[in-house]
């Protein structure tokens, strides 16, 4: 029994780095209909801030986040504003493209500044935990998880209580009505795939401190932050939110299947996905769209 | 360094196979031996394909500051050909065909990677071009009866026996074993080895655990393995892995006599990633700075380390991959030398009859070209530094065993 | 349309005067002779396969696959299987490849091709990597079923020549796909399908069966894409999880499509002429050497890299209908189309 609630708090903890990794890449999808192929590429650019930080400042990893935040928005709201609106009334499929063409680019530029070494983060208190009998509930991931949860709580104070994220929900309802009570676009489109960003720079700083960091480590989160959006469901961040958590468990039971189960676990995670969406389209909790 | 710029601009004139000599005072210059290596420049094998790229430099400046391959009187200066196949074994075909026919290269050395050396082991028997690869310890490849690819590295399922056979002399002798293993060819090698060797050494493996090869999220695998209560915890797999599988096991307190990590912690990645919790961890190696090899020509092993941190300052010691990548280019060199030859075919036949123990060892090829002659050492990280604990001949310092508990470091 | 396939003849044409002759070989009236440029030049044929299989589902039924390396790897471990473990001759198995991987797409696509849009490509997606996943590693009696991690190793064929005959062969597969894809456009399928890409409320309200036209235009794609597969597999003489499901070829065959041109006949074959063509330049595995001012030897891969990029997101802006549209002779790559194209998709 014990193993199993480890396995249950393993699995939860787990998935709040899905969640990280996960949101960003919704808001990004659902409103703008892009779907970020260069996604991981930011999470890791996040986590080497994370680093460059850590080892040089000796600040403490968590406190590095908000820097993450800030630096990838800005450079969101760039690549946003200077390339990527170029082709948003192209179809879908040159997002697709573009942002392979990005994503190409991004890793190789790091690959030339910080080389191919492996890089992790190892706080102090890394390794400790909370010990509630034989179960274990490590710091560093719990203070992750709730990072991640208010990461997402942000975003949705963002969304819905702000005049720029209500201009954002307006621009995924209609954009041509949208624009017509004067949403400025462009700027409204920049800042969304900024929040996006700035949600991955966060969900990087987290993952620098729970694995080790190379330029080619983002390209897993990409397809993990798929599978996290349909499960949960495109349209709402709680939504994405019970997507994370739940792929977190999929994982964790997936991977404790005896003997050589658990290298199915990646196949597990994406036929669920295939399966959700032939099944239930809109996700555990999202609206059809 | 300008006899390798030379020899460059040589290559890009002239790439004839001739063996030219005039022979009086001296030995002449001939021509230009041409050597291949298609590596992962880029892409997710980048970091051991450095390390190749390293190993393989340190032997051609050292043997072009001689002048070159000595045969039969003439000396020919080296040239290695790289190219960047992008961590993709297709593309190492590609530019593996280029070299032997764009490039002329005489001989080709290995890429990084079973799937790339899988691949390129056909071309070069296709072509009939001896490769000599350090890098890919798949037994798979040299199951398959080809007779031009050599590899100059212990076989993969030599990585962690060293481990239990040092086990097998420690006090109070370890029982019981959990095995993870990654799902890629090399580290499911390594583990189903241990699987059939442990017990003949006295030693159960109670969990036999495969996880997806570069996952990085091993929680619920540590969970597993802490469940069965082992005395050894074996990981086989990669670096990301390794350091994984520690983390995991400091924040959900799995404790174990020994740890040991086939790939991982001879790099010193291992230890800039862990800091302190990488202490007591052992591992499987191809060679250590510590072995006490005798070699019949090339540098010695405190020589070879010197010329390492000479030529890469501020990386620490070179770590096997580098070595085995110069040994690769040392057998060939000796067979080239035996063979008083440059043509294909004369050179494979002296590699097949090779016997020479460099500063890394015996090596020899058995009959399917593996050398299966080098024995593995095991090293254990002790306060940050590397140390060879076992075999007893080759140690500089003992185990330190058992390894303590979390709470107790 | 006589241009295209002119430019795509002259391509091949042109690459004879940089190869090095070997006099013994050139029996066969070949227009290479070189092993290296049989080698790329099968990659091409191989890689104009797959970019043809895959226009068939996605730029003329506008269904975006974004999983057919899946039926890539079908055919190559089809061909692998039959080959290595039943023993069977080579020319026996290959005509397997197609057919197995057609099957599976009938069998996946009834439930997927219900989906719409980006739902139908993460779903295909993610079919793509679940069948790469399980061939690696189901098992059957504690053996791997399929080779598991070690991959599969085949004979390697034994004919003269080996090269040459490759490359005919594969670039037979590709004249099949072309030739296929005329078909297609010029039959009252291929209308259906256009029609069912158009809108495909109207088309089924018109009498279409949606559903079947779907279903065969997948199972048509999955076909060729594992025919490609299926010689691939004996050409490259080891097959794996990691060179039989890239998953990079999902992307390249799209990129090579709509680089080409989705939709058209010769479109991505000339993406994919162009594409392959770029990549082995900056690879530099063609004979053509180029020097890049201000960056060191080492350098120079991860800088390759990174023009490869900027170079996709350039095209991808600034030409969106792919180059085909310049070859049919009605607009010329000017400033004047760039401008025009940039405001048509951008914000």
């Amino acid at each position: 029994m014990a193993d199993f609630v480890q396995l249950v708090i393993l699995g939860l903890l787990a998935g709040g780095v899905y969640v990280a990794v996960g949101v960003g890449f919704g808001l990004v999808w659902g409103v703008l209909n892009i779907v970020n192929l260069a996604h991981g590429a930011l999470v890791i650019i996040g986590g080497y801030i994370t680093w460059q930080l850590f080892s040089e400042l000796h600040l403490d990893p968590f406190l590095t986040l908000p820097v993450d935040a800030v630096a990838l928005f800005v450079l969101g709201y760039a690549l946003q504003r200077g390339v990527i609106n170029r082709i948003i009334r192209a179809p879908l499929l040159f997002t697709f493209l573009l942002t392979f063409g990005v994503n190409l680019v991004i890793v190789n530029i790091l690959l030339m500044i910080f080389g191919s070494d492996f890089r992790s983060v190892t706080p102090s208190y890394s390794g400790q935990g909370l010990e509630l009998g034989s179960i274990v509930i490590p710091y560093v991931r719990l203070a992750s998880l709730a990072a991640a949860i208010l990461l997402a709580a942000g975003l949705a104070f963002v969304l819905n209580r702000t005049r720029t994220g209500l201009a954002i929900q307006a621009i995924s309802s209609d954009r041509d009505a949208a624009q017509l009570v004067g949403i400025d676009l462009r700027h409204a489109y920049a800042v969304t795939f900024g929040l996006g960003a700035a949600c991955a720079g966060v969900a990087g700083g987290l993952i620098a401190m729970i694995q080790a960091i190379t330029p080619t480590a983002g390209e897993p989160y990409t397809l993990q932050a798929f599978v996290v959006v349909i499960l949960g469901g495109l349209g709402r961040v709680s939504a994405t939110v019970v997507g994370g958590l739940a792929f977190g468990l999929v994982e964790a039971f997936g991977q404790s299947i005896p003997g050589s189960g658990s290298v199915f676990a990646n196949a597990i995670a994406f036929g669920l996905m295939v399966l959700v969406l032939v099944t239930r389209p809109q996700g555990l909790m999202g609206r059809l769209r | 360094m300008k006899l390798c710029r030379l020899a460059l601009l040589a290559v890009a004139a002239v790439a004839a196979l001739a063996c030219g000599g005039t022979g009086s005072s001296g030995p002449a210059t001939g021509s230009t031996i041409t050597l291949g290596a298609p590596l992962g420049l880029t892409g997710a094998l980048t970091k051991e394909s450095l390390l190749t790229q390293q190993g393989y430099s340190l032997w051609s400046d050292w043997i072009n500051a001689r002048g070159g391959i000595l045969v039969n009187g003439v000396k020919h200066p080296v040239v290695i050909k790289y190219y960047d196949d992008t961590s993709n074994a297709n593309q190492s075909a590609v530019l593996m065909q280029k070299l032997i026919t764009e490039d002329k290269a005489n001989f080709l050395l290995g890429p990084y990677g079973s799937a790339a050396t899988a691949t390129d082991a056909a071309i070069a028997e296709q072509n009939q071009i001896p490769m000599v690869e350090a890098n890919g310890a798949a037994q798979s490849i040299f199951n398959q009866g080809y007779k031009y690819t050599f590899g100059v590295l212990s076989p993969a399922n030599r990585y962690l026996q060293g481990v239990i056979d040092m086990a097998a002399t420690l006090n109070p002798k370890p029982t019981t074993v959990a095995m993870l293993s990654a799902d890629d060819n090399f580290s499911l090698e390594v583990a189903n080895a241990i699987n059939t060797y442990a017990p003949t050494k006295g030693m159960n493996v109670v969990l036999f655990k495969k996880y997806k090869n570069g996952a990085t999220n091993l929680s619920a695998e540590v969970q597993a393995a802490k469940a069965v209560n082992a005395d050894i915890v074996l990981n086989s797999g990669h670096l990301q892995e390794a350091i994984a599988i520690n983390k995991a096991a400091k924040e959900q307190k799995l404790n174990a006599k020994i740890f040991a990590y086939s790939v991982g912690p001879s790099t010193p990645d291992f230890i800039t990633a862990l800091g302190k919790d990488a202490d007591y961890v052992y591992d499987g190696s191809q060679w250590t700075p510590q072995v006490k090899y005798t070699p019949a020509f090339y540098l010695s092993v405190a020589q070879y380390v010197a010329a390492y941190k000479a030529k890469y300052p501020g990386l620490g010691d070179p770590d096997y991959h580098v070595a085995e990548s110069t040994a690769a280019c040392l057998a060939l060199q000796r067979a080239i030398e035996n063979a008083g030859s440059l043509d294909p075919k004369k050179v494979r036949d002296a590699l097949a009859a090779l016997d020479v123990t460099v500063f890394f060892g015996q090596i020899k090829f058995d009959s399917r070209g593996i050398n299966i002659y080098k024995p593995m050492v095991v090293e254990q990280i002790q306060n940050g530094v590397h140390h060879t604990v076992f075999p007893a001949n080759v140690a500089d310092a003992q185990p330190q065993y058992p390894t303590p508990n979390w709470d107790q470091r | 349309m006589f241009l295209i396939a002119g430019a795509i003849l002259a391509g091949y044409a042109l690459l004879a005067p940089l190869t090095s002759l070997d006099a013994a070989v050139s029996a066969n009236v070949p227009l290479l002779t070189d092993r290296l440029w049989f080698r790329i030049a099968t990659y091409i044929a191989m890689f104009i396969v797959m970019a043809t299989g895959w226009n068939i589902i996605g730029g003329i039924t506008g269904y975006a696959a974004f999983g057919n390396v899946a039926f890539f790897g079908i055919g190559a471990y089809t061909t692998g299987m039959l080959i290595a473990k039943a023993k069977w001759p080579f020319l026996a198995a290959l005509p397997f490849a197609p057919i197995v991987a057609a099957l599976f797409a009938v069998l996946v696509g009834l439930p997927l091709l219900r989906l719409r849009g980006h739902y139908f490509a993460v779903a295909s997606l993610g079919v793509g990597v679940a069948v790469g996943e399980l061939v690696q590693n189901i098992d059957y009696g504690g053996q791997p079923l399929f080779g598991g991690a070690s991959g599969l190793f085949l004979p390697i064929y034994s004919i003269d020549n080996r090269g040459l005959f490759f490359f005919y062969l594969m670039v037979a597969a590709a004249a099949i796909s072309i030739a296929v894809t005329w078909w297609v456009l010029r039959s009252r399928f291929g209308y259906g399908l256009i029609a069912i890409r158009e809108n495909e409320e109207a088309a089924s309200v018109l009498g279409v069966n949606t559903t079947a036209y779907k279903v065969a235009a997948f199972a048509l794609a999955a076909s060729l894409t594992g025919l490609a597969g299926g010689i691939f597999s004996q050409w490259n003489v080891f097959i794996n999880q990691d060179n039989a499901f890239p998953i990079e070829y999902n992307v390249q065959m799209i990129l090579m499509a709509l680089l080409g041109g989705t939709g058209t006949v010769f479109g991505p074959a000339a993406g994919a002429v162009l594409l392959q063509l770029l990549i082995q330049f900056l690879g530099g595995s063609l004979p053509i050497s180029f020097d890049l001012p201000f960056v060191s030897e080492a350098a120079r891969p991860i800088v390759a890299q990174v023009i490869l990029g900027l170079l996709l997101v350039g095209v991808v802006i600034f030409v969106p209908r792919g180059v085909i549209d310049l070859f049919g002779g009605r607009t010329r790559l000017s400033l004047y189309y760039l401008r025009r194209s940039l405001r048509e998709t951008s914000l």
